[in-house]
Order: C-alpha cells, then sequence, then structure tokens
C-alpha cells in the first residue's frame, strides 16, 4: 500500500508541475466567463428598446391599434421595466406608399445611426394585413430571430383584437381574452417539491453527463499515455523489479485521476464563484443585469451534488483504468487508436442514456443502465436528480463500480504483466485473451 | 561458504522461434563478484531478466536467497541495473531517487538523506534539482546507479554496467562494485568485455547462445583451458616473425593485435624454441613473457564461432 502511495504521489506531483497544468488549469476558467459572456453580449441585440416606423397604408387605422400593443410591451422584469419599443405612425394613404416607406427605409439600420430620427426597424401595413395577416417589416434587427418573434407576436395579438372588435367583442372583454398564459414548472421529487423548474432539471442532467463525458475523454487519455511513456522511457523494467503490475497500474490511475480530479475541482470552484459573482462581473462588461440573468446557472441540491462528485469521480477512475489497459497492450499512441474506440463508444453510449433517461427516468432501460458500472456514473446521477432512487440501488450502483474499478486495473495489469517486454510487437486478440489467463 | 544467492536450475526461455536460454543452470554464491560474460545475443540479458522475475522461465526455476519467494517479494533486497537505462525524463534527480527508494519501501525522509548522500559521492549532487533530461547520458546513468543502490541491497545485479561511461566514470562505479562486495555483498554483472571482468570477478560463467560455456573461479577458468600461452610486444620488424607465427608446429593459434600479440604454443613446443626463433630473424622484441591465457583468449576460443554468427541475430533480444 505504502508503494501505492509512492506511485499515486509521484504521478500527480509530476502532472500537477507541468507547464501545461497550470496553463489549463487558469486558462479554462478564463474560457468560461468568454463563453458566458460573449453569446449574451451577442444576444443582447435582441433585447434593447428599439425605434420602430409603423406606415400605416390600411383604411381602417390598423396603424393605431397595432402601435397601442407594441407600446404596452414591456422590456425587463420586476420594477426596473421599460417600453421594448418607441412607435411612431406615417399614414400613407394611396399611392404614397411606397414614396414613405423608402424615405424612412433610408434612415433604417446602420444609415439610421447617422439621422437623429434613425429607425431600427420599418413594419408596413395594408388592409391585406387585417384580412391575411400579411405584412412587411425592413429592419437591422432582422437577423435575431428572438427579436423577430417577440415583434411577430405582439403584432399577431393586436391584428386578433382588431379583428374580434370588429366582430363586434368587447374591447375589455378582448384584452381579457388576450392576456398570455404563464406558466412556471416545478420538479416534485419523491412526493415533495424540490424547488427546481423542470427547465433546471434537465440542465443539470445534461450538465452532469457533459462534464463527465469530457474529463473522462481528456484525462483517460493522459492514463493511456502515461502508460505508454512508460513503457518507451524503459523505467518499467526497474518498476517491475519492486512493484506489482496491480501496484503500478493502480497507482497511475489513482494519480492522474486525482490530478484531474483536482483541476476540476479548481474549475468547479470558479464557475461556483462566477455564478454567484455574475451581476458585478456582467457591469464590468457592461452587459444589462438582464442578460446575465438570461444565462441560467442552476443550482444543484448538495444530495445530488454528492451523488455526482461520487459517481464522477468513480466513473473516472474506472475509464482510467480501461484506457490504462489499452495502453498495456499497445507500444504507441498510434496502436492505442484502434483498441481505445471501443472505450469512447462505451462513453458516447452512457452519454447518450442520459438523453433517454431525462425522457422516462423510472423506465427499465435507465434502472439497468444504471448497474452498469460503465454506464452508471452517466445514468445513475441523472436518475438521482429526476427520480428518486431508493438508498440500497444506489448503494449496489456504487459497490458495482468499486468491483469493476478493481477488476478494471487488475485485467489491466494482467494483460501489462505480459505485454510489458514485448517491444514494437502487437499481440493479436487470440493472444491478449491468453496474457488475461496467464 | 554462505546460501547461495541465485541459484538457476535447468531453465530454458524462448521467444518465438528462438531460444535465448538453453537449459541454463549455474549457481552463484553469497558475496564476491560474479561475472556474466558472453557475447551479444547470448541471452546475458535474458537470464538476467528471468532472475529479477521480469520474464518468466519456460522450463526449470530459479531460486533467490533459498527463499520458495519470487524476486517481487524480495525486491528489497535485490538491487538491478538494466541494460535498458530508463528515467522519468521529467523528474528533478533527487525526486527521481526519492521515488525509486520508496519503491523499494524505504521511508521518505530516509530515502532523501540517502539519494543526497549517493548523488555526493558520484559527483553530481550539483544537478540534484535538475531534471532529468538535462543530464548527459553518463550522469543518467550514474543517477540509475545510485538508484537501484539506495537501498543497500545485499544482491546487486548489473547489466552492462559500465558499457557507454568515460574511463573516469567507469573508474568510480568500479570502485563502488568492489566495494560493495567488499562488505559482503554479492554483485552480479554481465558484460562482453573481458579485461573488466578478468580484474574484477572472483567467478564468471561464460555464455554463449543460452548455454553455459565455461564456469567457475577466474583462476580455475584458466587452468581447465590449460596450455602454454605467450605475450609478445613488437618494436621493430614485426613483419619478420609472421613465419614464426605461422608455424603450426611452434605456435597453435595467435590473437594479432598489431603491436603486441598473444599466442598458444603447439603441443609440445617450448617458448624458449620461439624465443630464439624470433631473435634468429631479428624481430624487435619490447616483451616475451609466459603467462596465463587471458579471459580474452578463452572467450574467443571457446566462443569465437558463434559471437561471429550471432552478430547475424543483432536485434534479437540480447
Amino acid at each position: 500500500m505504502k508503494k501505492v502511495l509512492a506511485v499515486v504521489r509521484r504521478e500527480f506531483v509530476e502532472r500537477v508541475r507541468t507547464k501545461a497544468f497550470v496553463i489549463s488549469t487558469v486558462l479554462v476558467p478564463v474560457f468560461m466567463v468568454a463563453m458566458v459572456v460573449l453569446p449574451a453580449l451577442m444576444m443582447s441585440g435582441g433585447d434593447r428598446a428599439s425605434r420602430i416606423a409603423l406606415v400605416d397604408a390600411s383604411t381602417t387605422s390598423l396603424g393605431q391599434a397595432v402601435s397601442r400593443t407594441l407600446a404596452a410591451e414591456k422590456l425587463g422584469h420586476g420594477s426596473d421595466t421599460k417600453a421594448r419599443y418607441t412607435v411612431q405612425v406615417f399614414p400613407a394613404a394611396g399611392g404614397d406608399l411606397a414614396t414613405v416607406r423608402d424615405g424612412l427605409v433610408g434612415k433604417t439600420g446602420f444609415s439610421g445611426k447617422k439621422h437623429k430620427d434613425g429607425w431600427d426597424g420599418v413594419m408596413v401595413l395594408t388592409d391585406d394585413t387585417l384580412a391575411s395577416g400579411k405584412l412587411d417589416y425592413y429592419g437591422g434587427n432582422v437577423g435575431s430571430p428572438e427579436a423577430m418573434a417577440k415583434l411577430q407576436r405582439a403584432v399577431s395579438s393586436a391584428l386578433a383584437g382588431v379583428r374580434l372588435g370588429k366582430s363586434g367583442v368587447d374591447q375589455a372583454l378582448v384584452k381579457q381574452a388576450m392576456a398570455p398564459a404563464d406558466m412556471d414548472t416545478t420538479k416534485v421529487s419523491d412526493g415533495k417539491l424540490t424547488g427546481q423548474s423542470g427547465q433546471e432539471s434537465f440542465m443539470i442532467a445534461y450538465f452532469m453527463g457533459f462534464i463527465l463525458y469530457i474529463s473522462i475523454l481528456i484525462y483517460g487519455q493522459q492514463t493511456m499515455t502515461s502508460v505508454i511513456e512508460e513503457k518507451t522511457s524503459r523505467i518499467m523494467e526497474v518498476l517491475t523489479s519492486s512493484l506489482t503490475p496491480f501496484q503500478m497500474l493502480l497507482g497511475k490511475v489513482l494519480g492522474v485521476g486525482l490530478a484531474g480530479l483536482a483541476q476540476m475541482a479548481i474549475w468547479g470552484g470558479s464557475v461556483f464563484v462566477l455564478s454567484s459573482q455574475r451581476m458585478p462581473l456582467a457591469g464590468m462588461f457592461g452587459m444589462s443585469a438582464d442578460a446575465a440573468q438570461s444565462f441560467p446557472i442552476p443550482s444543484m441540491p448538495a444530495g445530488l451534488l454528492v451523488v455526482f462528485l461520487l459517481y464522477f469521480a468513480l466513473g473516472f477512475l474506472l475509464y482510467g483504468a480501461l484506457y490504462a489497459a489499452v495502453g498495456a497492450v499497445c507500444n504507441t499512441i498510434q496502436e492505442t487508436q484502434q483498441y481505445a474506440i471501443f472505450i469512447t463508444m462505451f462513453i458516447i453510449v452512457g452519454f447518450f442514456a442520459v438523453f433517454a433517461l431525462i425522457k422516462d427516468p423510472t423506465g427499465d432501460l435507465g434502472v439497468t443502465m444504471s448497474y452498469i458500472p460503465f454506464f452508471a456514473p452517466f445514468t445513475m446521477p441523472v436518475r438521482w436528480s429526476l427520480a428518486s432512487v431508493p438508498p440500497l440501488e444506489l448503494a449496489l450502483s456504487l459497490g458495482l463500480m468499486v468491483v469493476a474499478l478493481l477488476a478494471c486495473v487488475w485485467l489491466a495489469a494482467k494483460i501489462y504483466r505480459t505485454g510489458i517486454l514485448m517491444y514494437g510487437k502487437k499481440p493479436t486478440w487470440r493472444e491478449l485473451w491468453r496474457w488475461v489467463r496467464a | 561458504m554462505a546460501a547461495a544467492s541465485v541459484r538457476i536450475e535447468s531453465v530454458t526461455k524462448r521467444f518465438s522461434g528462438h531460444t535465448a536460454v538453453n537449459r541454463l543452470s549455474m549457481e552463484i554464491a553469497a558475496g564476491g563478484i560474479f561475472g556474466l560474460l558472453g557475447p551479444n545475443g547470448a541471452g546475458k540479458s535474458t537470464t538476467i531478466r528471468l532472475i529479477m522475475g521480469i520474464l518468466e522461465p519456460d522450463e526449470g526455476k530459479i531460486v533467490l536467497f533459498d527463499s520458495p519467494h519470487g524476486s517481487r517479494a524480495l525486491s528489497q533486497r535485490i538491487g538491478y541495473l538494466p541494460e535498458e537505462r530508463g528515467l522519468y525524463k521529467k523528474m528533478k534527480v533527487l525526486d527521481h531517487l526519492i521515488f525509486l527508494g520508496e519503491t523499494k519501501g524505504i521511508g521518505r525522509a530516509e530515502a532523501r538523506k540517502r539519494a543526497q548522500a549517493w548523488l555526493e559521492r558520484l559527483g553530481v549532487s550539483d544537478w540534484a534539482l535538475k531534471k532529468v533530461e538535462d543530464l548527459s547520458k553518463g550522469m543518467q546513468q550514474k543517477v540509475q546507479f545510485a538508484g537501484a543502490l539506495l537501498h543497500e541491497p545485499e544482491l546487486v545485479i548489473l547489466d552492462e554496467p559500465f558499457s557507454g561511461l568515460d574511463p573516469v566514470n567507469a573508474q568510480v562505479m568500479k570502485d563502488i562494485v568492489v566495494a560493495i562486495a567488499a562488505e559482503g555483498r554479492t554483485v552480479l554483472f554481465s558484460t562482453h568485455v573481458m579485461e573488466q571482468a578478468e580484474r574484477m570477478c572472483d567467478r564468471i560463467a561464460i555464455i554463449a547462445r543460452g548455454e553455459m560455456v565455461v564456469n567457475g573461479t577466474v583462476a580455475q577458468v584458466k587452468e581447465d583451458f590449460g596450455g602454454r600461452h605467450v605475450a609478445l610486444g613488437f618494436t621493430h620488424d614485426k613483419a619478420r616473425a609472421a613465419n614464426i607465427l605461422a608455424d603450426t608446429a611452434l605456435v597453435a593459434h595467435v590473437d594479432d593485435y598489431g603491436a603486441s600479440a598473444e599466442l598458444q604454443m603447439a603441443d609440445g613446443a617450448d617458448p624458449e624454441q620461439l624465443l630464439a626463433a624470433l631473435v634468429r630473424e631479428g624481430v624487435g622484441l619490447r616483451r616475451f613473457e609466459v603467462v596465463e591465457p587471458s579471459l580474452h583468449a578463452i572467450f574467443i576460443a571457446k566462443v569465437g564461432a558463434e559471437a561471429a554468427t550471432a552478430h547475424a541475430q543483432a536485434g534479437v533480444a540480447a
């Protein structure tokens, strides 16, 4: 055991000391900030007040009705709201339409910035609009689907109101009937409210799967590379004379794994700090508080966090052991590709199982997969977050994973033991089987 | 006599279609320096790897310290310098030695102390905090040598310990090997440099093609080889000696080194006859001495033919 610790320490310390480790540890949080800030900055275009010129070529002064509805649209939440649209109606009866419209379009978009009375967009309403719902909009912001959808929704409701009014329905009644539904979703777990919204549950499940997926791919490969490095540097001839292959590989898997987990912990910590400080941060980047809010960072219940971390660590090490076995078979990085693909397939199946599970958390498929050690790290935390899992089932699944981890290291050690001095010769599958049985 | 450190009993090891070690038996007694000699591809390294338990014998068995356990269980008592030198390139020298000590079961603090002492002794203490990859090949070899000895093993196994070292460093290593033997510990080393083995070893074994050729103390091996040998040193007119040296009634075998030669007298011929003949021809002599056969001569005579053909197999695991 002392020897395993010596190997663990070596792997950990040597890895953490490298420049690559330090740089990636620092750069990833910076990258995360950029990832959050940049899209929010880019999307914030759809979330600012816009000036709209309403060209009314209708004979029923449709412009007034639409203008009223648009003016009632609010931007922002709570107390600090303001009007989303500033609207001005330009009547254009008969043949004036083209002249009025082109004049306004000339002051729209980029060129609009040069004029004091520039516009973000020009909307053209005709008699046809009321009948068929057809209307034209010319603007600099047509590329933002979000902004367009909002605008279209507002116009639709204005048109519906006018149509109902024309059919003799009382305006007050119309207003009441048109009030939008506002649904808040809350997840129920174990007969109790969890306080999470449905969207948050999905986000968490997806997030957990994704983190595991990425980190296994990155660090698993490192374990594999490290085993191969040992072979090419020929150091293992000295090591095999004092350590058993099991000790060597267990130390390696744990050491590389711990270095990875330490880095993850730093990253996780910075996500936590970032999300708790997102308001001041948003201010720093000149973003509205509204834009910062629009990027949801879901909070994780403590129980789920513990389950996730347990499965994360075990899954991480289990796949590390599998990668170590691949490293034991091969002599060069290139050679590993054809074997590593099988591991990648496991990971991908596990990751996509998450999506099936989100749809049906209590189904047979999900339950079965949360017992299979290779898939459990993906599926079990998701199951836990979406439905209640009996403690006994959790313990069984965790136990199976520990057994599988040790079995994998044992298997890898068997292969390593025999493959270790086979420089430059690739074993066949039959030979591999013989080594395992030896 | 103390118990045997290593006992190899009729061991055979085959690699795909090629027998590296063939029914080899030998015993390495505790204490002293044992030389394992042989041409390239003779099976020296394979034999050592078998002793270290890195390879498993196909037949026969190997017993260490008369113990039923394998080398890994006994690894605290064994130090090993493999032929393929390997260290973690990115590690600092001192850290590396501490790690090697730890894998042999020494505590961290103790390992650090011993590592520093060894670096001092080998004259590389200035490099303790440098990375291994910054060291020259020779220095790396010294570091690995220290790593093999850090835990003060009672059996030290060195595979080609002096290859690739300059004379000064080879001298340092030789002194350490001799000092270890003087403490009553056992050293087993392989080499194909006969002069070195001849000067250092108490006992030797010469193997070729995985089989034992000669085995015993150096004196015994020489005595068994028999014959009368003469060492010659020439000053001038060496060409005039050609006919005499070619005379099979006088000389059985010649090893010509240019300025000197070692030869084995033919049966029944006298060294005096040879000297008289050389003087008569006017060959300038710097040295004329009746000597014991050198290990080199024995080696060439015993495995010469095999050594020549072994080159064809160069690249096969030595």
